[in-house]
């Protein structure tokens, strides 16, 4: 018996595996020692490692001494969970049962930042184009720069299957990189003397429970009649929130916010390593797909920081708004809303910010699922 | 410029104002919600309908 028959797995490696096993590593590292989106990215480095090994049964082989098709139970859940979008929508759940309107009912104006700030998608997407992608492929790049991990996943799946991976591990590394990115970003947009405007923070008004019940019904309507192709999305993010704000489902609420988000999750990155394998990850597009994913974020952030500060021309002194609020219209909740308090406390340690920025945040994280709904409306259109 | 960017350049702007008509559609949503439903009006409600069932008890 020669040594390929004995350990075909190491017979059969080749340095693109390693890489791919090495990419692996790093993942798992940052999830733990830096623990940036451990949820996602522990998943998603232990799936690259499994389909990296030659012959995994965890991904569909041919037997070699039948010639039969042996079904790897990741390509299983992928058909099953991310090819049919189950898994993506099924976290959207879970997070419209996290998700606290409030914030926006004390601040409604500021729920214009979340649209504002998704100017990094369109940007993203003209400039893959430009790099010769064809239109769906770079919708689905583009779609990095909504901040949503779940949001991504539906449009590539849809748009661009081929690019899940290296779209979904961009999208999901930056937003957990936004206390990286942001700052230098809002620094060299705004001085000194805009950092330090104070904002009031609305908090101590009280909201209707009823006003807070009917919201996510209406804005389904409303999105739905407006736009059927986002209900998708729109729709089960606001289920969740119905069944949180409702008050008669406490129990589902808690599950879905969770057992339902941490199961979904757990089974969404180890499937979307499924398509990390090492011919399909280990190519120049993939580096491009990076680049790209860390354009739409610093463009997100341009574009909700330049709006507040085209708001401040009519507003008077004394009523400005801060411009680096702006930059919270991204879907990252509430990491972008922190990053901001702190800057604003490190400029003034007595300029808090807080409430105003999770306001705009929670905006973002309505603009991000409305731009997925219009770019998977628009795109079929035109492709 | 080539019609895959031509379109980008179309979906562009007809994207960033469609989510600026979203937005404004929901901000809209909230300040009527907000006007209809005031949390003052609810309390007011709750405890009418206390007071009610107080009188009927009575």
């Amino acid at each position: 018996m020669g040594f390929e028959q004995l350990l075909p797995a190491i017979a059969g490696m080749t340095w693109q595996n390693l890489v791919m096993i090495g990419v692996g590593l790093l993942l798992i590292y940052l999830a733990i020692a830096k623990n940036y989106e451990p949820t996602l990215l522990l998943p998603i480095g232990f799936g690259a490692i499994l389909v990296n090994i030659p012959l995994s049964s965890a991904l569909t082989q041919i037997d070699p001494a039948t010639g039969q098709v042996v079904e790897g139970v990741l390509n299983v859940f992928f058909d099953a969970g991310i090819a049919t979008e189950i898994f993506p929508l099924l976290i959207f759940i879970a997070i419209g049962a996290m998700i606290d309107f409030s914030p926006l009912f004390r601040n409604p104006s500021l729920l214009l930042f979340g649209a504002a700030a998704q100017l990094g998608i369109f940007l993203t997407m003209m400039f893959a184009s430009l790099l010769g992608y064809d239109l769906r492929e770079a919708a689905s790049i583009g779609i990095i720069g909504a901040a949503d991990g779940p949001t991504s996943i539906v449009v590539a799946s849809r748009f661009a299957p081929n690019l899940l991976g290296p779209i979904s591990v961009a999208a999901y590394s930056y937003m957990a990189l936004v206390p990286i990115i942001q700052p230098p970003v809002i620094r060299l947009l705004t001085s000194r003397k805009e950092r330090l405007i104070r904002m009031s923070s609305g908090s101590d008004k009280k909201i209707s429970k009823k006003a807070l019940i009917l919201f996510p019904i209406a804005v389904t309507i409303v999105a739905g009649i407006i736009a059927p192709s986002s209900l998708a999305l729109i729709g089960f993010l606001m289920f969740g929130n119905l069944v949180r704000e409702c008050g008669v489902l406490n129990k589902l609420s808690l599950s879905a916010q969770n057992e339902l988000a941490s199961l979904v999750t757990l089974l969404l990155g180890i499937t979307i390593a499924s398509t990390m394998t090492a011919d399909r990850f280990i190519r120049v597009d993939t580096l491009i797909i990076i680049a790209l994913g860390l354009f739409a974020f610093i463009l997100d952030t341009f574009g909700g920081v330049i709006f507040a500060k085209f708001l401040n021309l009519f507003r008077k002194e004394g009523n400005k708004l801060n411009p680096m609020i702006g930059a919270c219209g991204i879907s990252a909740f509430p990491m972008s809303a922190r990053v901001i308090h702190q800057m604003g406390l490190k400029e003034d340690p007595f300029n808090y910010l807080l409430m105003p920025a999770i306001s705009a945040n929670v905006g973002g994280q309505i603009g991000s699922v409305v731009a997925g709904g219009i770019i998977l409306t628009l795109v079929p259109f035109f492709a | 410029m080539t019609p895959t960017v031509e379109k980008t350049l179309l979906i562009a702007g007809i994207g960033m104002v469609g989510i600026f008509v979203f937005m404004t559609l929901f901000y809209l949503l909230i300040i009527a919600l907000d006007r209809f439903l005031p949390y003052q009006e609810e309390r007011a409600t709750e405890e009418l309908s206390e007071d009610s069932i107080t009188d009927e008890e009575e």
